[in-house]
């Protein structure tokens, strides 16, 4: 009979407790009516106040890195919101130095919307470098000697999905390439766009195997598409993604103000597909298959970032975010292939690198590392465990590693009297 | 674009700090634009969602490094779409998530993984969901609340299937809605106090500080393109914040990402790449 005894002791209690609470105005019987007439015309309190602590790194990091080896400069995208966006230039180069280096020219302020600029492409025949924003997904081109406050030259809103990773200039055939994390697409403009220009086709669908889509790169002599994945995949249907108003596809990409197509619940389609390279057809329009992928354990590939070719070899390199390397592959590699080069190992100063290029007039090789703050130079065909050339670095060695991005939310964590922060 | 990861930092940290411990690698499952994480002090778990993969991860609370996620909810039956954010009840072992496409709070087992059903779910044109994008639960007072895109609404924790709100926050008096892009809610069960994050926002592609920073009442004042708003469990209407932390050159607000740290005092707030803590009590009394 103790359990009843028990069961009957805990509800006694339990009622005694509610009778409590809806006595002091706590419980659900304060109804809605008697809340409006004590609130109708309350006055909020103000607790504005300065913050007693703030978690901020003030260094730039690099991004993307575009070369104009013509003019001898070097153009890199910080996206890092505490230190304030910019495109950051500076001489190829210089003395090899371990101090801060202060770049030659900035861009950067209100006026540039580069909101945060994560791709970069330059025109050195029209002297016009192009920035995508992975917030807005705006496409902007400003003038190649610019500097300061100015605002673009041109801008491309349209019909363009949100969130841009990278963005490519094939010189060739004169159209810019963009890649699009959310919606899993590429998406080609003729260079010369306006406004609100219609992209002259897109490549997106269940079929590409596009996953996460980040880096760019387009060989105008081979007709190919080289663009790294991340791996995180869902179905995506042609079209999703552009702004179209309430004929949008999905709501997503709307932002404020406009509701959009409610979506059925419907089963998930999600994935984790792994990182890849996937190789496209230049050509290629709406729900087209790839050419070929570069995919599986021997890649090595790890949350492949910045994408490149050399124009010498033909090697396809890839800035290897994950495991702080750059990996070399032969210019046809398909399926699971094993990188035929790789660089790697903590004299190589790569933390988190992101950015990668070739300076094919000095025969060097420049790599953006995001998380310590460098811009390494090294031989073209480098190799292991060496020491760069010469470094740019926007803080000192010493400094904190770059870890908070634009984070999207924030956590207490009680246990370990912790903060978090994911980007 | 950033790296994904998580970034752990001491509570007591400030200025370019050290991370103590960063959750990052491949065979973490993270994707970049993780816009939520939970915390489940009671069993010792934190909740990330990724919207490219559509998915749950739940990692250990102290996880570190290249760490896998000990559980993931994925697949068919979970209805998953862009899942932006994640709510955990550590009392009754559930986990939630605002779907914003499709206009439901879908509810699971957070000790479930892999394809599974929504234990339940909340849709309907009664439940005024209009893309919801943040869902908090409390599960001391039986209470769920969602951050509509233009309105604030509280169900009974347990709510299913097409139920009208039990309250609802919105107008002009609240500062909550489109024109502000209320984006981040937190409960506080021992004061009974809803808190919401706010960044007003102009038309898309312009920038918050571009926005206009006035509001008809005056209330959000001082160049406030973000405020911070505190309302009162049974608050429903067109009913000013009980209290407002405005964004101006002192509170420099970084953002509309909150957390809460009650014991003490602290209200935390992150944005644009920083992380700012304030003090202030004043939430945190469990009476008023």
């Amino acid at each position: 009979m103790g359990v009843p005894e028990r069961f009957w002791r805990v509800m006694v209690g339990t009622l005694l407790l509610a009778a409590v609470w809806i006595q002091f105005g706590y419980g659900p019987g304060v109804t809605a009516a008697q809340q409006r007439s004590n609130t109708s015309d309350r006055r909020p309190m103000v607790l504005d106040r300065a913050p007693a602590r703030m978690i901020a790194d003030p260094n730039p990091v690099f991004r993307a890195v575009v070369l104009d080896a013509e003019h001898g400069e070097v153009f890199m995208a910080n996206d890092k919101e505490s230190a304030g966006t910019s495109v950051l230039v500076y001489p190829t180069q210089f003395p090899p130095t371990n101090r801060i280096l202060e770049p030659r020219r900035r861009i950067a302020g209100p006026k540039t919307d580069l909101g945060m600029v994560c791709g970069l492409a330059l025109s050195i025949e029209h002297g016009e470098l192009y920035s995508v924003s992975g917030e807005t997904g705006t496409l902007n081109v400003y003038p190649l000697d610019s500097t300061g406050n100015v605002g673009p030259r041109r801008r491309l809103r349209g019909v363009m999905p949100r969130a841009s990773a990278g963005v490519f200039l094939d010189v060739k055939n004169d159209e810019l390439f963009i890649t699009t994390e959310h919606v899993n697409r590429i998406s080609v403009y003729p260079r010369t766009f306006q406004e609100d220009q219609e992209p002259l086709r897109f490549i997106q669908g269940p079929a590409t195997g596009l996953g996460d889509p980040h880096g760019i790169y387009i060989d105008g002599t081979t007709n190919e598409i080289f663009v790294s994945n991340h791996g995180n995949w869902r179905e995506t249907q042609p079209g999703e993604g552009e702004v179209r108003g309430p004929d949008s596809l999905t709501r997503t990409s709307l932002g404020y103000n406009v509701p959009g197509r409610v979506v059925p619940l419907v089963p998930s389609t999600g994935q984790f597909l792994g990182p890849s390279i996937t190789v496209h057809s230049r050509t290629a329009t709406g729900n087209a298959a790839p050419l070929r992928i570069i995919h599986g354990p021997h890649t090595q590939l790890s949350l492949p970032d910045g994408i490149y070719r050399d124009p010498v070899s033909g090697e396809l390199i890839v800035a290897n975010t994950g495991d702080d390397s750059v990996l070399f592959f032969a210019k046809d590699a398909a399926g699971d292939a094993t990188p035929v080069r790789v660089l790697k190992g903590p004299a190589t100063k790569m933390k988190g690198p992101v950015g990668t290029s070739i300076d094919a007039k000095r025969n060097e090789l420049w790599v953006a590392s995001w998380d310590s703050h460098v811009a390494a130079v090294f031989p073209r065909m480098a190799n292991g465990n060496i020491a760069p050339l010469r470094v740019i670095r926007t803080a000192s060695e010493n400094a904190p590693l770059a870890s908070m991005g634009r984070i999207g939310a924030v956590a207490y964590d009680p246990k370990r009297k912790e903060i978090l922060a994911p980007n | 674009m950033s790296q994904p990861r998580i970034s752990a930092y001491a509570g007591s940290a400030d200025g370019n700090a050290q991370p103590t411990r960063v959750i990052q690698g491949p065979k973490t499952l993270q994707a970049r634009t993780s816009h939520y994480i939970a915390v489940d002090a009671v069993h010792d778990e934190l909740a990330v969602p990724n919207p490219f993969a559509q998915a749950i991860l739940i990692f250990r609370g102290g996880a570190n490094g290249n760490e896998a996620p000990v559980r993931v909810i994925q697949g068919p039956k979970t209805l998953l779409t862009a899942v932006d954010n994640v709510a955990v009840d550590p009392l009754h072992r559930e986990l939630l998530t605002a779907s914003f496409p499709t206009d439901s709070i879908l509810v699971f087992r957070s000790d479930a993984g892999g394809d599974v059903e929504p234990i339940r779910i909340l849709h309907g044109p009664k439940t005024q969901l209009d893309r919801p994008i943040r869902v908090e639960v409390d599960p001391i007072n039986n209470l769920m609340a969602v951050m509509n895109d233009h309105a604030l609404l509280v169900f009974n924790r347990t709510d299913s299937g097409d139920v009208a709100p039990k309250w609802i926050i919105a107008g002009p008096k609240t500062g909550i809605g489109t024109r502000f892009g209320t984006r981040d809610l937190k409960l506080f069960p021992e004061g009974r106090k809803i808190i919401a994050g706010a960044s007003i926002r102009g038309p898309r592609g312009t920038r918050s500080r571009e926005a206009s920073n006035d509001d008809e009442e005056g209330f959000f004042r001082g160049g406030g393109q973000r405020f911070i708003g505190v309302w009162k469990y049974g608050d429903n209407g067109d009913v000013a914040p009980w209290a407002v932390l405005n964004a101006t050159p002192i509170t420099k607000i970084p953002g509309s990402r909150m957390a809460l740290n009650p014991e003490g005092g602290d209200l935390v707030i992150g944005g644009d790449g920083r992380v700012a803590v304030y003090h202030l009590p004043e939430i945190f009394q469990k009476t008023d």
